[in-house]
Order: structure tokens, then sequence, then C-alpha cells
């Protein structure tokens, strides 16, 4: 399969744009790393001590152009440079730990909601106008509209604080060692409830929306009459010959929803203290941890342009009249 | 969880950390036999993660349970008690006759984690250490020692740069670090010192995850016949909000925390245990900038009758009662001395002076009519000279008690005619603000020790102002600095206290900045676990266990397990 010239082109411009602006974001924010580290010094901070660590973090008393080149330097090696907050751990360091919470998180969330809102968009679709369809699709519009962090905060309240059911921070038993046993699986099962369960409200309610209107489009082709008319059972009809070729238009969707559930999981993690991307980048951001920042950033912008190649590829395989458009 | 396996005490069963977490195997003195493991946790600082950090040099990196519990003081101060001297590595100090040295008499027999014996000779290369490396220098060496000298095993002779009594109350922060160790290390700043030996009680990590972290006795402990916790346990927290949500879970044993309402949100919890004293620690007052730009502004901040208005127009038991939720206390001396420094008041400073220390808009504004500060159509006043009057009070983004606080002022500021503002720039720009000057009032908590001395010293002698964040005002007076070379240039106590009388008397009648109030200890405790807890029914040290409180060592050691 091939994808137009053109279309690559737009994607390195979203690249190089991302890049520089990657560069400039965190430089626009009042404070700098130096001064947060001599803040840290407090009374001790002796002319020559400031000296030392500005010596040492030279890198932000350069010149802008020269930070540039350093920054691109840094990129092209994977070098995404040192943390200033968890110094001296490397950028990539602090990100890896906490990808893989967040990666575990949003997929386990997008899976769920996937089953769910598909399988609701579907049936309100099969019984459009019925009770089901009257009171599952306006609750769909609900739960697109409410924001995370009021789910996160009233979830928190309600069964972890208050009924004490789930845990009320952590990716895991503190007391545990990560370990490949059902002990420590089951901790991290049970800590990732409450955060699943917030990210999934936007998604359910997104999938069903979508699935829905899909679903209803698909409805109406004859192969569906045809199937009917053969006299298959409801089920198979529903799911075999609808749900199944409804289905693409939920799945793009789902990748350009991408930026929005990511949007989500930091307030979650920040809510549930969940050692992932989000809370590091909240950290980092109050901390003027640029490199972390930028490295995130970067992280977040490719997984999203990612994303869309995906869909781009996925749209070119299904539907032939794609490929060379565009 | 609490373990119940015990051991003999067995020094090449410590050999290296991976064995002793292996086996985790527990050291119990004294005693013997089985004994139930006692483990202390804590909260002391707030992250999203725990980083293996135990480099004492890095004061922004490194965890808060380095100092004093792997690495102990030579001596501590006592400010709860006088700022009399606990010695902990030294046994002594001496000032040489001419002040210009000091001799440092160690502790005999004391021994690294690692079994060697700690000597002047580790002292000496610490210090020199951080003199060749400023970016080690966590204490201000490089300011105020010449040199060192290790003359023998248990002695370090330290000569000064200038006369300075004050001298040992700073190097009380002065990590000493096993030259042993530290003289293989290639880059002492960037060195993580993930397997610290150290001089302190509870040096050994037996666990470290980014969740939680457990730092156990030192099996060479020195004072071992004190020490009665075996292992102090760090679960990461991430902030104020999630402290409120494990509090329930009735896990921590020693807080510093601010808690709202703490009545209700931790003490209810169990009220047969849950406990706190969150005594005033050091002052918190409106600073002005002596070398602000704006012409109309200095005019009024060098006027002593302005200062006063200003003053008179603080309403304290607001800030206290309604920003502070009741946590701080009003700050009734002209001179700001905090409370817990009650031994070095001078009343002589106090009682008619401290006239302008009330909530009196009236008296505010007779004042300053009286001093010629016309007001204009827009109800503002202007200088005598009749030189604009307008200035913001900055003040970091996200504190919100003290904004409300600073907002408090200004609704009083207003209404005896000054044109004051807030501005809440973020935290990192606020410091830069009163660093370089740029600024024209700020409310802000001065300088603190363990003698009221050091926060007088560098928040108003001509030497710190502008220069730390506690002295922004830029005060300079040469009769004050005079007094301050005469306090650092006395030996005895009485000698101090009398100098320290003039400094206040001269405070109090120069009225350089305005006091407010003084911030709560943030500390609190459960007792089920734990006694021996610091009470106001017996307030003998400062209790927090923050990494800028040196005796929370001794605290640490007056804890004994439930039986």
């Amino acid at each position: 399969m091939r994808i137009s010239s053109r279309r690559l082109g737009v994607y390195a411009v979203a690249l190089a744009f991302a890049i520089v602006m990657n560069f400039i974001l965190p430089r626009l924010m009042p404070g700098s790393p130096v001064d947060a580290m001599i803040a840290q010094l407090g009374p001790r901070a002796t002319p020559a001590a400031v000296e030392a660590i500005k010596a040492r973090f030279g890198a932000v008393d350069q010149p802008m152009l020269w930070q540039f080149v350093d920054y691109v330097k840094g990129l092209a090696t994977l070098d995404l440079g040192v943390s200033v907050k968890y110094y001296p751990q490397t950028v990539v360091q602090v990100l890896g730990r906490s990808t893989l919470w967040t990666a575990f998180l949003v997929s386990t969330a997008i899976i769920f909601s996937l089953c769910v809102g598909v399988v609701l968009g579907a049936i309100s679709a099969w019984r459009r106008g019925g009770r089901f369809d009257t009171i599952v699709s306006p609750l769909s519009v609900i739960m697109i509209s409410v924001p995370p962090v009021i789910v996160a905060l009233t979830t928190l309240f309600v069964f972890a604080v208050s009924l004490r059911w789930f845990p009320v921070g952590y990716a895991y038993d503190p007391n545990l060692d990560p370990a490949f046993n059902f002990t420590f699986a089951g901790s991290v099962f049970m800590h990732a409830i409450l955060p699943v369960l917030t990210l999934s409200p936007f998604l359910i309610g997104e999938f069903q929306t979508t699935m829905r209107s899909s679903m209803i489009s698909v409805l109406g082709e004859d192969y569906v009459t045809m199937a009917r008319a053969k006299g298959l059972s409801h089920l198979t009809v529903m799911f075999g010959y609808g749900a199944r070729n409804a289905m693409l238009p939920v799945l793009t969707n789902l990748a350009l929803m991408l930026g929005a559930v990511f949007g989500g999981s930091i307030v979650t993690e920040i809510v549930f203290n969940y050692p992932g991307l989000g809370l590091t980048l909240y950290t980092a951001s109050i901390a003027r941890d640029y490199p972390v920042i930028q490295g995130q950033l970067l992280l977040m912008t490719l997984a999203t342009l990612g994303a869309n190649f995906l869909v781009d590829i996925i749209y070119g395989l299904v539907d032939p009249r794609l490929r060379e458009a565009v | 969880m609490r373990l119940s396996k015990s051991a003999i005490r067995n020094n090449s069963m410590r050999a290296s950390f991976a064995a002793a977490t292996a086996l985790t195997a527990l050291v119990v003195f004294g005693t013997g036999g089985a004994a139930a493991e006692s483990v202390l946790t804590m909260h002391i600082e707030e992250q999203s993660s725990w980083v293996q950090n135990f480099n004492p040099f890095d004061l922004a990196g490194r965890r808060q349970s380095t100092m004093d519990f792997i690495y102990e003081p030579l001596v501590i101060f006592n400010a709860e008690d006088g700022g009399k001297p606990v010695f902990r590595l030294a046994t002594d100090y001496k000032f040489s006759e001419d002040m210009k040295s000091v001799t440092y008499t160690l502790r005999p027999g004391v021994k690294w984690s690692d079994g060697q014996p700690l000597t002047s000779a580790d002292v000496k290369y610490t210090i020199d250490l951080m003199l060749k490396n400023a970016a080690l220098d966590t204490v201000g060496v490089g300011e105020t020692v010449a040199s060192v000298e290790a003359p023998s095993p248990t002695e370090v002779r330290i000569d000064l740069k200038a006369v300075n009594s004050d001298f040992p109350e700073t190097l009380a922060d002065l990590a000493v670090v096993p030259e042993h160790i530290w003289k293989d290390v290639s880059d002492p700043v960037a060195f993580k010192n993930e397997k610290p030996v150290g001089s302190g009680p509870m040096t050994e990590l037996r666990r470290f995850t980014p969740h939680v972290y457990e730092q156990c006795r030192n099996p060479n402990y020195w004072d071992a016949a004190s020490l009665h916790v075996d292992c102090l346990r760090l679960p990461q927290i991430s902030g104020n909000d999630q402290m409120l949500a494990i509090l329930p879970e009735g896990n921590m044993d020693w807080i510093g925390s601010f808690i709202p309402q703490i009545d209700k949100t931790f003490v209810a919890l169990d009220p047969d245990h849950n406990g706190y004293w969150q005594p005033p620690a050091e002052t918190v007052a409106f600073q002005m900038n002596f070398k602000s730009g704006n012409e109309g502004n200095l005019e009024a901040y060098k006027d002593l009758n302005f200062r006063h208005a200003f003053s008179l127009a603080m309403d304290r038991a607001s800030m206290v009662d309604i920003a502070g939720f009741g946590y701080p206390v009003v700050n009734e001396h002209a001179t700001g001395l905090p409370p817990r420094f009650e031994t070095w008041r001078n009343k002589g400073a106090e009682g008619d002076k401290d006239a302008f220390m009330g909530f009196d808009t009236e008296k505010a504004n007779k004042i300053l009519d009286d001093a010629g500060y016309k007001k204009g159509a827009d109800g503002f006043r202007t200088t005598p000279s009749g030189k604009p009057l307008a200035f913001p009070i900055i003040v970091p983004n996200g504190w919100t008690d003290w904004i409300d606080a600073v907002q408090i002022a200004v609704e009083g500021l207003r209404a005896a005619g000054i044109n004051a503002s807030v501005a809440t720039p973020e935290y990192e720009q606020w410091r830069k603000q009163i660093i370089d000057g740029s600024f024209e009032v700020v409310m802000n908590s001065r300088a603190d020790g363990a003698t009221p001395f050091r926060g007088y010293y560098q928040s108003l002698s001509t030497a710190y102002g502008g220069r730390i964040t506690g002295a922004p005002s830029r005060y300079s007076n040469p009769k004050l600095d005079a007094l301050f070379d005469q306090y650092l240039k006395a030996t005895s106590e009485y000698d101090h206290k009398k100098i320290f009388n003039d400094i206040q008397l001269l405070i109090a009648d120069d009225f350089p900045v305005v006091p407010v109030f003084n911030g709560p200890t943030w500390y609190q405790f459960s007792s089920k676990r734990f006694t021996g807890w610091v009470t106001d029914k017996d307030p003998v040290m400062n209790p927090e266990d923050h990494d800028n409180n040196r005796m929370r060592l001794m605290h640490l050691l007056r804890l004994k397990p439930v039986q």
C-alpha cells in the first residue's frame, strides 16, 4: 500500500512544528530550572554555589539558538537530557517508568469502553426509538460532557475514601515488589479499577454515539435486509452483519480520540496518585523540569501523529478510492 | 505490615546491602532473642515518585531522610531550649582567644555504618570537598571558612575568615561524609549515593521502590542504646490532598502535613491516639524594598510614619483566623520576635513600642494625614512631596493562605487611603523578583535559626540585604550592623543576650519591617504504635520531621514502640 508523498509531507511538517513548539513552550513559562534549584538552597545559596549550579546546568543561560541546536542534536541521538526534578535520572529513565503505567491504564480503559460502548451502540441502533435507546443515548451525551476531573474526584471520594472498597493511590500495594504472580497482578488490577472507571464514561459515550449512527446507516443496507429475509436470528444479523460493518468509523474515531484520552489520564493520575505520564508531566511542570516536559510532549505528539498515520493506512486498506486521492 | 523475624547481631552478615535485603535480616540490640520489629511510618516530603538519591550535598534531589538519619550532625542547637547545644558526633567545641578559629572535639569510638572509624580526617575531608567544589557547599563554608586542620584523630580546627560566634550553628547543617567512600567518587555533584555509608541511626536501605522505601538501623550506631525504632518506612505521597485520603487508613505515625480542619479530618479518626502540636515558627512580615526604583513609593517606605500607618492597617486577627485556618498566631511585637524565643525577649523593647502593632484604621489615617500624605480625588494618598504612591504586594501563586492574608492587608491599606494591590507571580518568579530587587512590597517569612540572632542578622544586616530570599528589604543601618558585629565577636551567653537586647530596642524603634504573624509548625502524630511524642505539654523541641529541623534526630531517639 502506498501513501501519497503529499500526505507524508504533511506529517513531516507537523512533526517539525511539534519539535519547535516543544522547544519554545517550556521556555515561555516564568522561572527556569536553575532558579528552581537555587530556590531549594534557600538562605544557604552563597553566590559561589549559585554560580556553580548555573555552570552545571549552563545550557539554560546560553543563547536560544545554541540551546535549540543542542536540543535537536539530543533528539537525533535519543538523548533527551537529564531531569532537573529527578536529577540525576535521565529523561528516558523518568519517562520509561511512567509510560508503562499510562499505556496500561489507557489501553485497559479503551478496551473496556470499546466493548461496552459498541454493544450499547449496536443495541440502541437496533431498537432505535425504543425504551433502551431513549435511556442510553441521552446518557451517552451526558457521559461525554462530564469533565474527567469531576468523575475522578467523585469516584475517589465515594469508593475509595468513604466506602474504602478500593485503594486511594499508587499502581500497586507499596508493600509488594513487582513480580509475575497472582498477588501482584491482583494488586495492580485492584489499583487500576477506579482510574479505568474514571476514564471510561467519556469513551463509552463516544463509542456508543458513533456506533449508533454508523450502525443505523449500515442497517439500511441491502445485505442486512437480505440477511433478515433469509430468516437469520436477530443476534446474528445484529452483530454478524450490522455491527461488524459498522465498526470502522468507531475505530477511526478511537485514533482521533487518543489525545483526549491522554488528557483525561493526566487528571486521573494526579487524583489517584497513579505513577504514569500524567503525574510526571504535572510535577515536571511545577518544577520547571524542561527536559522532562519536552520529552513528554514529544512522546505525546509522536503518539498522536502515529495514530493518525495508522488511520490513514487503515483508510487506504479499506477504501481503494482513497489510496491515490487526498 | 509487621515482620516478626529476628536475627542475631552479626557483623559479617551485613557485608552488603544486597545480602541484607535478601535476608530482610534485623539486627536486634540489647535484650536479644525474638522481638517484634518496630517500623515507624513517616511523611516528610511530597513527591510523585521516589528517586534513590541520598547525596547529602544535593539539596534539591536528595531524599529528605538523608540528613540526621543517615548523616548525623556534629552538634545540634535546640531553639526550644535557649539555643543550647546537643552534642552528637562532637563532644565539645571551643573558640580560640581571637575568635578566629574553632576547634571541635569528636566523640571517641564513633564508627561509620560499614564499621570503619569516623575520625577528624573525615570532617576535614568533607569541608575541604565543599571548599573545592562550590556546588556542594550546602552550608556556606566557602564564605566563612579559611582552612581546616586535623591536629589529632579526634580534633578538627576550623580557621575562619572573620570573627563569627554564630558559626557552629551554621555548621549544624553539615553532613560529614566518609572519606574512604567519597574519595573514589568521580563526580560528587551527580553522585546518587544509592547505598549510603553514614553515621546516623538509620543507614541501611532495606527496600527501595518508587512507591516506598525503608531505612533501617545502623548496625554500628554509637548511640544504639537510645534508639528504639528499627526501621523508618516512607511511603510516597504526592500532596496534601492525597494525605487527606490516606489518613483514615491509620498507617502514618509521624506526619508533617498541612491538614485543614485538623480536629475533624485527623484527630476524630482516632481520638485516643491521633494528636498534633503546631507551635508558631518563624515570623512572617511585610517587607518594603528600600532600594525601590519608584520615587514616590521609596519616599514612603523610608518614612517611619508610613511604616507605622502600614502596620496599623493590618488586620492580623483576620489573617490568622480567616486566611490561616487559625493555625498561625498573631505577632504582637514591634521587634517581630518569634514566640519560641521568649527567653530572649527584651521587655524594654515592648509596651509603648508595640503601640503600632494593633489594627486601627482611624489612627493609621490620622498618622498619614499629620505626616502630609494628602488624599487625591480618587481617595488615594500621595507622598508628602506630592509624588504618587501605589504598589503591588507580591505573593507566590498557589499559596492560598498567604494570598488571602495579603488580600486582607490590601483591604486595610486601602481603607487608610494607600493604593496597594495583590500580585501573584509563580514561585520562581516571585523569588527572582525579591532577589534582584524588582518588587515593591512582599509578605515573606524571615530567616530562622536556633537562636533569634540568625533570623535578625540574615534578614536585616547590610551584609545579607537582597542576597537571600529572607532579606529582600535591603535594609541598611550602620548602628544595627555594628551591633551584629559585636554579637558575632561576643563569646558569652550573657554578652549575646545583652547585645540582642539592644538589637531589639533598635528594631522596635526603627521598625524596618511590619511583622504580622508566626506561621505554624507542621507536626501530627499517632501514638498507636509509638510513644514519646513531643507535645504542647512537653514542649522540649521543635517536633517537625522536615529537613529544616535538626532536632528531629533527638525526637526519633525519644520514640519507643508500644508494647
